[in-house]
């Protein structure tokens, strides 16, 4: 028997908002620690890491390990039925081809639940090797998305670099050039709003814009977001998702090209 | 041509070695095609109103047009291609190639009847089975690829050969043909329908020889006796076995030999002379040019050559060649996408248990239904 039921159903939400332009199926591994989530789109340019701890659940029981294929699209749908504030639970017995998602209102008046029929995936299971990155740059998520929003329009492909000074985006493309330069916040305020820059040596990568811009369709999920960065590896973007867990979405670098 | 219903074998029994993809997730992906299996898809499908394209002097065009604009679509989906083009024919396939020809006179005869009584469907269809890749085809091929920086490997002998043995040593990330027997030549990679029209949105088909094996649960000399058992170019194959039959046969003895041993010689007679043996050693051992010694180069397009050799007498349209020749240039500036597989290895990949306790339930009510014969099929 698996159950995990959350208070407010909106962070399920924005979860799946997160990742369904990624990714079409994914498989949910559960088990006693909580439940993780790991996939890679279908041209193998990035990957989404999702865990979401046990213990930010209101309530969670796994008896037996379970690893459950869903249609994102379709998760979507149901999750779509649920209002905000809503409770969730979903549920699933022991070796079931369907998994149930259970809406409470919060007066308890209105009580829904929706079944699924689960996929059969196989499960490919990345080794991501630990990996000490020459930059990290911590910054609002809203303002990074803006960033990449903008900065779109301009090319399919952006380059970030980070240097003591700072970070530079930049895009060129056809109508022309953009950059945009973020400096480290002097005096830290407010840890929200805060730039933070740790360098050990200055990195300059290139990425394309379509997947960035799926990225930051976690912006609501944390007000901050972490880049981490090492030449010629893939960057890391991470949105923490406050006392429950993190998403990670791993990219790799456009490379230039040689001539063999 | 190729392995007769392997494809459909594979389908049929080991689905998960068939992914179907989309063009665009080869991007930066160096794939090796066989030159004259697309040339012959190009004289067949690249047609205005039936007909191929011709030059003034009526010289067929059509495998230059479509050479031309399909390599574009690769190379702008950023794919590296190299075209490798047969050598001479090994010996063992003259029996088949003469049956060919055979078909090839039939077809023509078929032609002159349908044009005597001026059956417009009939002469379009015998039409296409009278076409042949003939040298010339060739030879102008190379000579366009050579003016669009694509590079061209000549195969001593057969191509699929060449081609698989450029996979294997890593050259290249897979063969782009429609013929199976690349998988028989040993080719880890094979993708099917990658030079189709894109109008025809035709997913790209990709084999994974380990899968394959893996599904069909053979060994790869196994796998070979399976190739010939159920057809290929290179020998016959034992009347009234089919693909069903073939693959119990090969799970059972594990080889040819050991076939012929055990089943009924007289119901099910091998061809005279059969030659298996030799097929088999052309599969392993295929007559192919030392990968390590090929150099794959891609180089910058030559926009006035391509006008020179496309217009003019061949009748291109300028401004669609020089257009294209602009999108080579374009491919080839720039930086490419990296992939992430580089950089993270799968662990494993485990079917998802259920399904395989499923595929064994599967597998046990098919036993149980062999075990009780005769009592009617039970719905599928």
């Amino acid at each position: 028997m698996f159950e995990a039921r959350l208070l407010r159903s909106s962070i399920f939400k924005k979860v799946l908002e997160a990742i369904k332009d990624l990714l079409t199926q994914a498989t949910f591994d559960c088990d006693d620690n909580g439940i993780q989530l790991q996939a890679m789109d279908n041209s193998h340019v990035a990957l989404v890491s999702l865990t979401l701890r046990a213990d930010g659940f209101d309530k969670y029981r796994c008896d037996r390990n379970i690893s459950m294929g869903m249609n994102l699209g379709s998760m979507s749908k149901i999750l779509k039925c649920a209002g905000d504030k809503d409770t969730l639970t979903m549920k699933a017995q022991d070796n079931a081809d369907t998994v149930t998602f259970v809406f409470e209102s919060p007066n308890q008046e209105k009580v829904s639940d929706y079944e699924m029929k689960l996929m059969n995936l196989d499960l490919e299971h990345l080794g991501i090797p630990e990996t000490e990155y020459s930059c990290t740059i911590r910054l609002p998520s809203a303002e990074f998305a803006r960033i990449c929003r903008d900065l779109s329009q301009f090319g399919e492909s952006m380059v970030i670099s980070c240097t003591k000074e700072g970070v530079k985006f930049s895009a060129t493309g056809d109508i022309g050039s953009a950059n945009v330069k973020l400096a480290q916040t002097a005096s830290i305020d407010k840890e929200e709003e805060a730039v933070v820059i740790e360098m050990d040596e200055p990195v300059t990568l290139t990425f394309a814009c379509q997947y960035l811009n799926y990225f930051t369709k976690a912006t609501s999920l944390s007000p901050q977001v972490q880049l981490s960065m090492s030449a010629d590896v893939p960057l890391v973007v991470e949105y923490r998702i406050q006392d429950i867990g993190h998403i990670r979405y791993y990219l790799a670098p456009k490379i230039e090209e040689d001539d063999n | 041509m190729g392995i007769l219903g392997l494809s459909k074998l594979i389908a049929d029994i080991a689905p998960h070695a068939l992914k179907e993809m989309e063009i665009k997730n080869y991007f930066g992906r160096k794939i090796a095609i066989d030159a004259s299996m697309s040339l012959y898809q190009f004289l067949i499908a690249v047609r205005s109103e039936g007909a191929q394209l011709t030059s003034v002097d009526g010289e067929t065009t059509s495998h230059l047009m479509g050479t031309f604009y399909r390599t574009i679509r690769l190379v702008e989906n950023g794919i590296k291609p190299v075209y490798v083009f047969d050598g001479k024919p090994p010996d063992l396939k003259a029996h088949q190639l003469n049956k060919r020809a055979e078909k090839r006179d039939e077809a023509e005869k078929e032609l002159q009847k349908a044009t005597e009584a001026g059956d417009q469907a009939s002469i379009e269809k015998f039409n296409r089975r009278l076409v042949k890749v003939t040298r010339q085809h060739g030879e102008e091929a190379r000579e366009l690829l050579k003016l669009m920086g694509v590079p061209v490997v000549e195969a001593p002998c057969e191509a699929e050969a060449q081609c698989a043995a450029l996979v294997k040593a890593g050259k290249v990330y897979g063969v782009a043909t429609e013929d199976m027997d690349a998988l028989t030549f040993g080719a880890s990679v094979l993708l099917r329908h990658l030079t189709f029209s894109e109008a025809r949105k035709m997913p790209v088909q990709e084999f994974h020889l380990d899968v394959v094996l893996k599904g069909l649960e053979l060994e790869r000399n196994e796998f070979i006796d399976l190739c010939i058992l159920l057809g290929c170019d290179y020998c016959g194959s034992i009347r009234g076995i089919g693909p069903k039959r073939a693959i119990e046969l090969i799970r059972q003895h594990h080889s040819l030999e050991q076939i012929l041993n055990n089943i009924d010689t007289n119901k099910y007679p091998p061809p005279d002379n059969w030659d298996y043996k030799n097929a088999r050693r052309l599969f392993l051992e295929p007559e192919v040019a030392d990968p390590n010694t090929i150099e794959l180069k891609w180089t910058d397009p030559d926009e006035e050559g391509l006008v020179k050799f496309l217009c003019g007498d061949r009748q291109f349209n300028e401004d669609r060649v020089r257009n294209g020749a602009k999108k080579l240039q374009k491919a080839r500036s720039g930086t490419t996408q990296g992939r992430l597989d580089g950089f993270f290895k799968v662990l494993s990949t485990t079917p998802n248990p259920k399904r395989k306790a499923e595929e064994e339930k599967k597998n046990s009510t098919k036993k149980a239904k062999t075990g009780g014969r005769g009592r009617g099929r039970g719905p599928k």
